[in-house]
């Protein structure tokens, strides 16, 4: 019976305690933990109500043609074209549709068009205006869940495997695909083999478009050789190679930076993944938007990464390195040195790596024994606080402690956008920084600070003490000063701000 | 939740909050030389400096840049002509109209010491100031503060600022720095500032110091226009901190999403867009310091790499070498170019693909610090760009007062 490994485990491995929690796992907090490293059985309901990925892919087309810019001039059909990066990733990218009202249903299957010729017609009022609800709907369903699970240390590993393999909003031709990308892969694996994930990852609309794959062709590839066998509209499009998901997976996804591959590596991968794309719309046999290997824009010929040559045809090929790079040894160290900075610390103790990327090569990458290795590290059960919580799961983890407020959709949205972190639009293909010190700055701990005071207000007709509920959701881990302050508080609403900025509740 | 602080009608009223009552009194602006400003603009996402400046005046520049070539002069989506071989995209009106003010020096064919393709290690070793990714954990700007003149330091609480969400790494070190950005709820009420601080202050000397700066940081903009932050918007809040007396002297800006690998061409691209901001904010960052404080700021504007010459198979760019950079202001001598240019034929490319960089970017980071700035140059060689010998500073690129 410990109540301050309980508090380890629901604060630093969870989204933080509910009231009545830590009593509740006393008992057994690592096993409590381990407990929750089983596939999911169903999809909680919010995510269930989300749309279907193929659906994503094609309101992308759809928006194009309703918005009028697909017939447009063609200096439009250039810059807007799936796969043009969109500017502002992290602070110029256009506000959430605050001044909407929460979507209904009905924005959600007819969105609204403002459209090339009206008078307040640009580009980002459009894009708004058609994908705003989808946006504030996914984010409402992913906080939801967060809120209500009964798993976690499940859910944290799947937003880790989220941020890892990052597809982000912040990109026009993506923005509504990261939450069904989440599900498909993160969701969908994080008990798997981290090979499968990979290889979903790597197939997966939202990652081909994100990273610019779907429009990478090999130069000696049927239809680049002979351009008149190619539909016209994509003769302009289907020009050559483009490397960025091929250097992606290696720097981020699998060995990671500087671990010995070179340019020649990783222009040889992009060749190896020439033809992975998606289905276009009106493809025979109905379907859109999924994976789809196209033989005749793939590069022909063998290819030598890593000083290994790989002699398969067509899809083969890329499934061949994608096991290799799986099951590589860098690969065990990189992803086992993220587990550890994301869980235990900053700067993460060699044992623990080392111990992490053990159980790594020994199951083959098998993620439910590595996440099971993160529990048994001894560095993780240290009492003093380690990490500090970005504002997703410090929001979070006040809804959870307080019991509320529940915020819609568009306040989430508002709210995350102002604290540095909008969920689903990390500013580029590395993700969120998992360093604390990227989230203590002098304007993050002030958003914090306001956050709490306005809950504070919010939550103080609740019938909370807020002492208690400090004892009740940090346990040992409150220390006598804030209990202090805490209990001079000159009205409830100052005790619960003050239980949320205190150091204790704003790091783990 | 009636009545909630959290009502959408309270988060949204930001948005509509006019920028109309704020206006601070104009403080004087006194004529010491301990008024120089130094602003660092962050190009996030490696900026096509051949987009941004074309080498118009270069034979081999229309071929080697295939579909993405900048027409010259005068041809329809021209350059905007600087001294006849080099020009500008005619998305920079404003920094066109800088050159010829000269306030302008557009430094090309420059790169910072990495050699390497990735975005994350690039920005890294930008902001560390050492000669490799992760070589230092703080960063030089800051490093540099500590070495201004004790008169440039004397009567400020803080002596950077960075108009960011989150403290970018060139910010972060010893010397005192605060961080800022817009808001939408309401202020937190002074007796729980108070208490937050006493408590951070018995437990935690990481969020004290990050509360007060951030106290500080409101106090200054106070009544500043809530709910924008797009670039000008924040280049507007940089100049509002820039030119209080006791304000920082420093400031570093970020923009974002210069990676652009595909569909670069166009007025409706996102290079063009992100250039026409560019541009946009240095002119809000000088309307907002007035006449006065712009004569004695200068700007940096860098990338942490350039892009391939030749367009790649998207009507994009992939991440490339040399590039270029901007330095503007009212205390720069400007109406110039500095570039070793060197060339643009296929013998003459770094790595085969890209622009080969003959100047470092630390030689034009050290000519500000010490020509503007004041920092003694020994210092600069110690402590703010160690293992930088190679790169002398630039000489004459700031006009004495």
């Amino acid at each position: 019976m410990s109540l301050q490994d309980a508090a380890i485990a629901a604060n630093r491995f969870g989204l933080g305690a509910r009231p009545g929690d830590l009593k509740a796992i006393a008992g057994d907090p690592r096993g409590w933990l381990k407990a929750q490293l089983t596939p999911e059985k169903s999809l909680p309901a919010p995510l269930a109500a989300l749309p279907p990925t193929e659906d994503d892919v094609t309101a992308f087309r759809r928006w194009l043609a309703a918005s009028g810019l697909a017939e447009s001039i063609g200096a439009y059909r250039d810059a807007l074209k799936p796969g043009a990066p969109y500017p502002g990733a992290a602070m110029g990218a256009p506000a959430p549709p605050a001044t909407d009202p929460e979507p209904t249903a009905a924005d959600l299957a007819s969105p609204r068009t403002i459209k090339v010729g009206d008078p307040d017609f640009s580009v980002e009022k459009s894009f708004i205006a058609w994908f705003g609800p989808r946006y504030v709907q996914a984010v409402k369903a992913r906080i939801d869940v967060a809120i209500d699970t009964e798993r976690p240390f499940f859910e944290r590993l799947v937003h880790f495997w989220g941020n890892h393999f990052t597809v982000s909003s912040a990109k026009p031709a993506t923005q509504a695909m990261p939450p069904s990308f989440e599900r498909d892969v993160a969701r969908r694996h994080a008990m798997d083999s981290f090979g499968a994930m990979l290889r979903a990852s790597s197939q997966h609309p939202a990652m081909l478009v994100y990273l610019d794959n779907y429009v990478s062709v090999g130069p000696n590839s049927l239809l680049v050789q002979h351009p008149m066998l190619m539909p016209a509209a994509f003769r302009q499009q289907l020009k050559g190679l483009n490397e960025n998901l091929a250097r992606e997976i290696l720097e981020l996804h699998t060995l990671g930076v500087r671990s010995g591959y070179t340019q020649e590596d990783v222009t040889s991968f992009a060749k190896v993944i020439t033809g992975w794309t998606i289905k276009a719309e009106g493809h025979a046999d109905g379907e859109t938007g999924l994976f789809h290997f196209v033989g005749a824009l793939h590069e022909p010929g063998p290819q030598t990464i890593m000083g290994q040559a790989y002699g398969q045809e067509g899809l083969d090929q890329g499934e061949a390195v994608l096991r290799m790079l799986a099951h590589h040894p860098a690969t065990a160290r990189f992803v086992a040195t993220k587990l550890v900075r994301h869980f235990v610390a900053d700067d993460p103790p060699p044992r623990a790596v080392n111990a992490v990327a053990a159980a790594f090569r020994d199951t083959d990458g098998d993620l439910k024994s590595v996440s099971a290795a993160l529990v048994d590290l001894p560095e993780a059960w240290a009492p003093a606080p380690a990490k500090v919580k970005p504002p997703e799961d410090y929001l979070v983890s006040a809804v959870r402690g307080l019991g509320g407020p529940r915020l819609t959709g568009v306040q989430l949205t508002a709210l995350f956008a102002r604290m540095g972190q909008r969920p689903y639009y990390a500013p580029g293909p590395n993700g969120w920084s998992d360093l604390g010190d990227d989230w203590i700055g002098p304007d993050p701990v002030w958003k914090r600070l306001e956050f709490a005071s306005a809950v504070g207000q919010g939550m103080a007709n609740a019938g909370l003490n807020p002492l208690a509920v400090g004892e009740d959701i940090l346990g040992p881990g409150l220390t006598p000063a804030t209990r202090d302050a805490i209990a001079r508080a000159e009205s409830p609403a100052q005790g619960l701000a003050l239980l949320m900025v205190s150091p204790e509740f704003q790091r783990r | 939740m009636p009545g909630h602080p959290l009502d959408r009608r309270r988060l949204i009223a930001g948005a509509g909050l006019a920028a109309g009552a704020l206006a601070l009194p104009r403080l004087a602006w006194s004529a010491a030389p301990t008024d120089r400003r130094l602003v660092v603009v962050i190009l996030r996402g490696a900026m096509d400096g051949l987009s941004a400046a074309p080498a118009y005046g270069d034979p081999a520049f229309e071929t080697a840049r295939n579909g993405l070539a900048i027409p010259r002069p005068g041809q329809d989506g021209g350059a905007l002509e600087l001294d006849g071989f080099f020009g500008l995209n005619p998305a920079l009106k404003g920094l066109a109209g800088r050159y010829a003010a000269g306030e302008l020096v557009l430094v090309h064919a420059v790169a910072s010491p990495y050699r390497d393709r990735s975005h994350f290690d690039a920005q890294n070793l930008l902001e560390n100031g050492s000669d490799k990714p992760y070589g230092l954990a703080d960063g030089w700007l800051n490093r540099a503060l500590g070495g201004l003149p004790p008169a440039s330091r004397a009567g400020r609480r803080d002596l950077g600022v960075a108009v960011a969400a989150a403290m970018p790494l060139m910010m972060r070190g010893p010397s005192p720095v605060s961080s800022w950005s817009p808001s939408l709820l309401p202020s937190p009420d002074a007796g729980l500032i108070a208490r937050a601080q006493a408590l951070f202050g018995a437990t935690d000397p990481k969020l004290a110091a990050a509360l007060s700066a951030a106290s500080d940081a409101q106090r200054e903009a106070q009544g500043m226009e809530r709910g924008q932050d797009n670039f000008p918007a924040l280049m507007t809040a940089a100049a509002r901190f820039l030119r209080a007396p006791d304000g920082p002297c420093a400031a570093v800006a970020e923009s974002t999403g210069w990676d652009t690998h595909a569909g670069q061409k166009g007025d409706f691209g996102a290079l063009q867009r992100n250039l026409r901001g560019l541009d946009a904010g240095i002119d809000a960052l000088a309307a907002g310091l007035g006449d006065d404080a712009w004569s004695r700021t200068a700007v940096l504007v860098v990338t942490e790499f350039g892009r391939t010459v030749a367009m790649n198979g998207t009507a994009g760019t992939d991440h490339g070498t040399g590039g270029a950079a901007f330095l503007v202001g009212g205390a720069v001598k400007g109406g110039r170019v500095l570039a070793d240019w060197p060339g643009l034929r296929a013998g003459d490319l770094y790595a085969g693909r890209d622009l080969k960089p003959t100047a470092d970017l630390r030689s034009l980071f050290k000519a500000a610090l010490r020509d503007h700035m004041g920092v003694e140059e020994a210092r600069l060689e110690r402590e703010v760009f160690p293992d930088s010998s190679s790169a002398k500073p630039m000489d004459g690129l700031f006009r004495q007062t």
